[in-house]
């Protein structure tokens, strides 16, 4: 058996990467084949091979920590580093988005009738469903934050009922949305307050979906006893990303849903 | 880290009780919020061709191209009017 002098994980060879690369290229060429020659062949190849692609490369990550042992806690660290640097990347791609939304509604133009929301726009009450919605996610960071000390005590029961609660929350919150998507009185296609409204919340609840599936997965490794109380980082890494979408979600409903009406 | 868990004593008490009693009921004051707001409503803006709604640079990749992907026939006037209407 090898040994190695250090506590770094020298990571065997893998198809994955590459093969990521290529559903990057077969979907980008997919959206092109779609949006201009009205044929959707090659972004369902992208996308089925993204999501073939995630599938394994993460199960290969769970094998290699929580059955083979390669995570250290300086492997941990890397881990962490890395969680936080993307965090931060898709702050920055939210700031975007803010910023076009500021840029259009804190000087209207006359084409939209020198007012915001533009002449013609309804927008929706942020004291009806966006509140809902604004508690639901705020509820959620309280019973994701019971589940991690469920875990830190070991209390296995309590943990899977917190997670468990705080998947549903999530999911509440993207039923809830979708419906007031098709109710909405405007469209993506109504002005600049459509785009940037439907861009910005669009976004999100991509977000919110791509976090709730992050927590479904530690919901199921938490079951099959994957983490221990001071091991556990795939579910703090989830935790941290759903902290990051509420609030992402906070900023939205003050700007948009509430000054933005 | 035994001793983490033991500092950490009362953790999941505090945020379970955080959860049930200020978290959930929160949720459950906006939800019958929501529900008493949904008891009326139904009046929908009257029609003005505005230029700067409804725009149609190039048609949508679904459909008939003139919809939008949320498209609600009852309030969503498509740029010659409400469906429902003409």
């Amino acid at each position: 058996m090898a040994h190695q002098a250090h506590s770094y994980h020298m990571v065997d060879p893998s198809p994955w990467p590459i093969f990521g690369a290529a559903a990057a290229l077969l979907t980008t060429s997919g959206l092109i084949m779609w949006f201009h020659y009205n044929t959707s062949t090659l972004l369902m190849a992208g996308l089925l091979s993204m999501l073939l692609v995630m599938l394994q490369w993460w199960r290969d990550v769970i094998r290699e920590s929580t059955f083979q042992g390669h995570h250290t806690p300086t492997v941990q660290k890397g881990l962490r580093y890395g969680m936080i640097l993307f965090i931060t990347s898709e702050v920055f791609f939210f700031l975007g988005f803010f910023w076009a939304f500021f840029h259009s509604s804190l000087a209207p133009t006359p084409e939209l009738g020198g007012q915001w929301p533009p002449t013609g726009i309804n927008p929706l009450n942020p004291l009806d469903v966006p509140l809902l919605n604004t508690a639901i996610l705020l509820a959620s960071g309280v019973t994701v934050t019971w589940a991690h000390h469920s875990i830190t005590e070991g209390n296995r029961k309590q943990a899977i009922h917190a997670l468990t609660l705080t998947i549903a929350l999530g999911l509440y919150f993207t039923a809830l949305q979708a419906m007031e998507y098709h109710e909405t009185s405007f469209s993506i296609a109504d002005s600049i307050y459509g785009s940037t409204f439907f861009v910005a919340t669009g976004f999100h609840g991509l977000h919110v979906i791509i976090g709730s599936s992050f927590l479904t997965v530690c919901l199921l490794r938490l079951i099959k006893f994957h983490f221990t109380s001071n091991h556990h980082f795939g579910f703090e890494a989830a935790a941290w990303y759903w902290h990051f979408v509420d609030i992402v979600w906070l900023f939205l409903y003050m700007s948009m849903y509430w000054w933005g009406s | 880290h035994r001793a983490a868990a033991l500092r950490a004593g009362p953790g999941p008490r505090l945020w379970k009780t955080l959860s049930f009693v200020v978290a959930l009921p929160a949720v459950g004051v906006c939800m019958l919020n929501c529900y008493l707001k949904a008891q009326h409503k139904h009046e929908r803006p009257e029609f003005i061709r505005y230029a700067h709604l409804r725009i149609r640079t190039k048609p949508f990749p679904w459909g008939d191209g003139n919809k939008t992907l949320f498209h609600n026939p009852h309030t969503n006037a498509l740029p010659t009017g409400y469906e429902d209407e003409n």
